[in-house]
């Protein structure tokens, strides 16, 4: 899976391309709006992470000249522009998504697995680890080809927690992943704490490894070797 | 008071006193002349009774008129200077009492000396007087009332121009994105006035999109490097397992983070919100929203214990899809907040209103400041201080009036949707 990240910011561009890259994908980084047009001129990606305010011109003009190249790159935005007019400027063009800064790496990371399964599969998208098999599409989850019931934020959850395997997720990331950012949070999170007691509960009678670790407490991880 | 009628009262105060000045005037003067013109005709007789006795030594014989008589009476001595004076006298052929002009001189007859007066009645001057009197005060009524009809017809369609200017002005909102546009007007004035309104709102324009992109562009700067700092903070999240400290060190990071975000927001939301950058102009349907806020917090409602009475009436009314979720959120965050837990919520939206009500943890909020931006009861770490402000705002904007009130030790925010 190849990734190109347009970010003029450096620091917060290489954060971006370590962590994707640790994720599995291949990255390019880019910096400007010229050098963005050169890449996206020569090569095809299957998603693109788009700044919008970039030296030497804007991340909507980049994506409307994608568009009008009939490129089927994915595109998602990140922007500092969080205002309802924004977002909807950018979908209108022709964005997967958007995301507003300052965002989780791992929530940047779903979100991209998401427009990448929905432009390569076609729509029919299974993400599988160990014996645990999650259609994305149908939303259900088998284990050893037996189906789990799973709540609605249960089933969100296994999806961050897989996608994001291996890496330590805050509270604070599952939360806004889980609720959005429009609610604020009590600064314990016990709520989550009894929706992951209850996936493992519910994954483990099915059979599956116990693989969610708690980390003191202050966030969790799914290991898996 | 309107300036039509300022300036017609003055105008009509001041043509009344011309006007009456002038005619007490042209009263006197006219009554000067005719009766200088009824002496000229007295001495015109006596010129006459005087040249008849030089010529013939006696005295004419008189032929009386209705308005005009002579007598003759002996008299002792001449009189050398005659003149003409207005008496009251009666007049035996009118059977009235009437103002008589009269002229006495003696002439001498054969060495009798006489005195002869001539009398002529003033009647006919003051009718002539009174005519002319009754003939100008009709003149003066109708100039007045003509001039009052013409003035306000005529200045009612001279000021058209500026009341067309004043209800552009009323109708006109900054955060529409152009600056004023009057027409030119064949009036100067009027123009004048509209050219200097396009300039003063051009201006306004251009500083307020100065401030608006400032403002917007100085949160959205920081949103980057916040980006920055909190990609970081997951980075080094990473390599700490094994070490809870660090671990926990690096959440306050990440929460601080997250803090200082949601405050620009809610800044930058006020900011627009204070803009008018919103217009109430949707059908909202309020207690769909309530609804879909409540469900997207029942996890965090129960992990709190709380029981949540809800009445909602359907309630459908003109607002802005994006601000009424924004109000019902905060309420909502408010009272998920502040409820101690196991404690009681009263939600209950009517067509008046909606109220929103919650078991207190320690007394009655001070209502003057409750809504002030960056008050805070009690110091908390999560809060920003800036949900009621917002709240108020959005109120207001929408035509609501939010009310704090602190009954059955409860707190019991209230909104008023028509005043």
């Amino acid at each position: 899976m190849k990734l190109l990240v347009i970010e003029d910011e450096a620091s917060l561009n290489q954060s971006i391309v370590d962590f994707l890259s640790a994720a599995g994908y291949l990255c390019e980084s880019v910096f400007t709006y010229r050098e963005a047009i050169q890449k996206i001129d020569y090569h095809s990606y299957d998603c693109i992470i788009l700044d919008i305010m970039l030296p030497g011109g804007s991340g909507l003009e980049l994506l409307r000249y994608l568009k009008q190249d009939a490129k089927t790159d994915g595109v998602i935005i990140i922007s500092a522009k969080g205002a309802l007019e924004d977002k909807i400027e950018g979908l209108q063009i022709g964005a997967d998504d958007y995301l507003t800064k300052p965002f989780h790496l791992s929530e940047l990371s779903v979100r991209i697995a998401a427009i990448i399964r929905r432009k390569k599969f076609n729509g029919q998208s299974i993400v599988s680890i160990g014996n645990i098999k999650i259609d994305t599409i149908g939303k259900t989850v088998n284990v050893q080809e037996q189906p789990v019931e799973l709540t609605q934020k249960e089933f969100q959850l296994l999806l961050f927690l897989v996608i994001n395997k291996n890496r330590i997720l805050s509270k604070n990331a599952i939360a806004q992943h889980l609720w959005g950012d429009d609610m604020d949070f009590p600064a314990n999170y016990d709520f989550i704490y009894s929706h992951i007691k209850n996936l493992r509960k519910k994954m483990m009678a099915a059979g599956a490894e116990d693989c969610i670790r708690s980390i003191y407490g202050e966030g969790y991880k799914l290991q898996v070797l | 008071m309107k300036l039509f009628t300022k300036y017609n009262r003055i105008n009509i105060a001041i043509t009344i006193l011309t006007f009456v000045v002038g005619s007490i005037a042209f009263y006197f003067v006219l009554h000067y002349v005719l009766v200088r013109q009824l002496d000229e005709t007295l001495r015109g007789e006596q010129q006459e009774v005087v040249d008849y006795v030089n010529a013939h030594d006696q005295l004419p014989v008189i032929q009386n008129t209705k308005h005009q008589w002579i007598t003759v009476a002996a008299a002792p001595e001449t009189i050398t200077k005659p003149k003409a004076r207005s008496i009251l006298s009666y007049n035996k052929t009118e059977d009235e009492k009437e103002f008589i002009r009269q002229l006495a001189f003696s002439v001498t007859v054969e060495q009798q000396v006489y005195l002869i007066t001539v009398n002529k009645s003033e009647t006919e001057t003051e009718d002539l007087l009174q005519l002319i009197i009754l003939v100008t005060i009709g003149m003066i009524g109708f100039i007045l009332l003509s001039n009052y009809f013409i003035n306000r017809k005529l200045i009612t369609r001279l000021w058209q121009p500026f009341y067309n200017t004043i209800d552009n002005i009323k109708d006109y909102q900054l955060a529409i994105q152009q600056p004023l546009q009057l027409t030119k007007e064949p009036i100067n004035e009027i123009n004048l006035l509209n050219d200097s309104l396009n300039k003063m709102t051009q201006r306004i324009h251009q500083d307020y999109h100065a401030l608006r992109s400032f403002t917007e562009n100085a949160s959205h700067e920081m949103q980057t490097p916040l980006a920055v700092i909190r990609s970081k903070v997951e980075a080094l999240l990473q390599d700490m397992e094994g070490k809870e400290k660090n671990i926990q060190q690096l959440l306050a990071i990440e929460d601080a983070t997250q803090k200082l975000s949601k405050l620009h927001q809610s800044l930058l939301l006020l900011t627009k919100l204070e803009n008018r950058q919103f217009i109430p102009n949707e059908m909202i349907n309020l207690s769909a929203i309530i609804s879909t806020k409540l469900e997207e917090r029942q996890e965090l409602i129960t992990a709190k214990q709380l029981q949540v009475h809800l009445h909602c009436e359907d309630t459908v009314l003109p607002f802005h899809q994006h601000l009424a979720e924004i109000l019902v959120s905060n309420l909502l965050n408010n009272v998920i907040r502040y409820t101690p837990a196991g404690g009681e919520v009263y939600i209950d939206l009517s067509k008046e209103g909606l109220s929103v009500q919650n078991t207190a943890a320690n007394g009655a909020l001070n209502e003057n400041k409750v809504f002030q931006r960056f008050y805070k009861e009690e110091q908390s770490a999560e809060n920003t201080g800036l949900g009621l402000a917002i709240i108020k705002e959005i109120c207001t904007i929408a035509g609501f009036t939010i009310s704090y009130q602190y009954i059955n030790n409860k707190h019991d925010f209230s909104i008023q949707f028509k005043h």
